[in-house]
């Protein structure tokens, strides 16, 4: 998918492990973790809110676009 | 994962078994049934109330031909049953609003139409099913719910396609 998640950097930024994320922003570790690992086929505002939030920082600070990348899977 | 309703899905499950069964045994029945009446037509006419008549063959021929529509009709019940069982067993595995059963419901559908029009071929071999002395009476009516049965069918299909598809996106939501 041509959208990268940079959740990882800017956690490392932070300082904060995935768990203490989690807490902080109350969505469970998995789906974290699918999102991490840029496997998330959508993103809810709320969710998006609360992890800028809790980082301080901004959406253009965990998403990126690649155009070089592939484009979404066809839907099955 | 228990259901609560596991013990009316265990009963759907062996009704559909069954079901499948009993449809391939009337298969073979309408087909001994059809090729008795090539071997001893004579016999077979009169057990079935056939009068004698000069144009008697007209008669043989009409039902010859609404048992061959009724041995096509066989294959067609097969996917729809054999698809229902694939469906439930979804159900009981706890996951049933997936892509793949939207795709079921579909040929689900479409089988019902080919069943529906073979209903309708049989009226007509049936109306123009005469003899001299008596016409071909094997209790034929029009009725429109089984035509409203497919049309909510073909609905259903794509409304159990576009939520699944829905839930597919929910999923894979953070």
């Amino acid at each position: 998918m041509a959208i990268i998640v940079k959740l990882d950097d800017m956690l490392h930024a932070r300082r904060m492990t995935l768990t203490e994320l989690s807490e902080r922003v109350g969505v469970s570790l998995p789906n974290l973790s699918i999102l991490k690992t840029g496997k998330a086929r959508a993103i809810r505002f709320s969710t998006l809110h609360a992890i800028c939030k809790a980082l301080d920082c901004q959406p253009g600070d965990l998403l990126a676009f690649d155009p070089a990348l592939p484009d979404l899977p066809e839907e099955s | 994962m228990s259901l609560p309703y596991e013990g009316a899905l265990r009963v759907s499950r062996r009704a559909l078994g069954a079901l499948v069964v009993v449809n391939v045994v009337y298969g073979i029945a309408i087909a001994g049934l059809l090729a008795f009446s090539f071997i001893a037509e004579d016999a077979l006419m009169a057990s079935l109330g056939v009068k004698p008549a000069v144009d008697r063959e007209a008669m043989v021929r009409g039902m010859r031909l609404v048992a061959f529509v009724g041995i096509l009709a066989v294959p067609l019940a097969h996917v729809i049953l054999k698809r229902l069982l694939s469906i439930v067993e979804t159900v009981r595995a706890g996951d049933p609003f997936i892509i793949e059963n939207a795709r079921r419901l579909q040929p689900i559908a479409t089988t019902l139409l080919g069943m529906q029009l073979l209903h309708v071929v049989i009226g007509v071999i049936a109306a123009r099913t005469r003899s001299a002395v008596q016409e071909l009476d094997i209790n034929w009516s029009f009725s429109i719910t089984p035509w409203l049965a497919v049309l909510l069918l073909f609905v259903l299909a794509r409304v159990f396609e576009h939520g699944a598809r829905m839930r597919a996106d929910l999923e894979g939501t953070v």
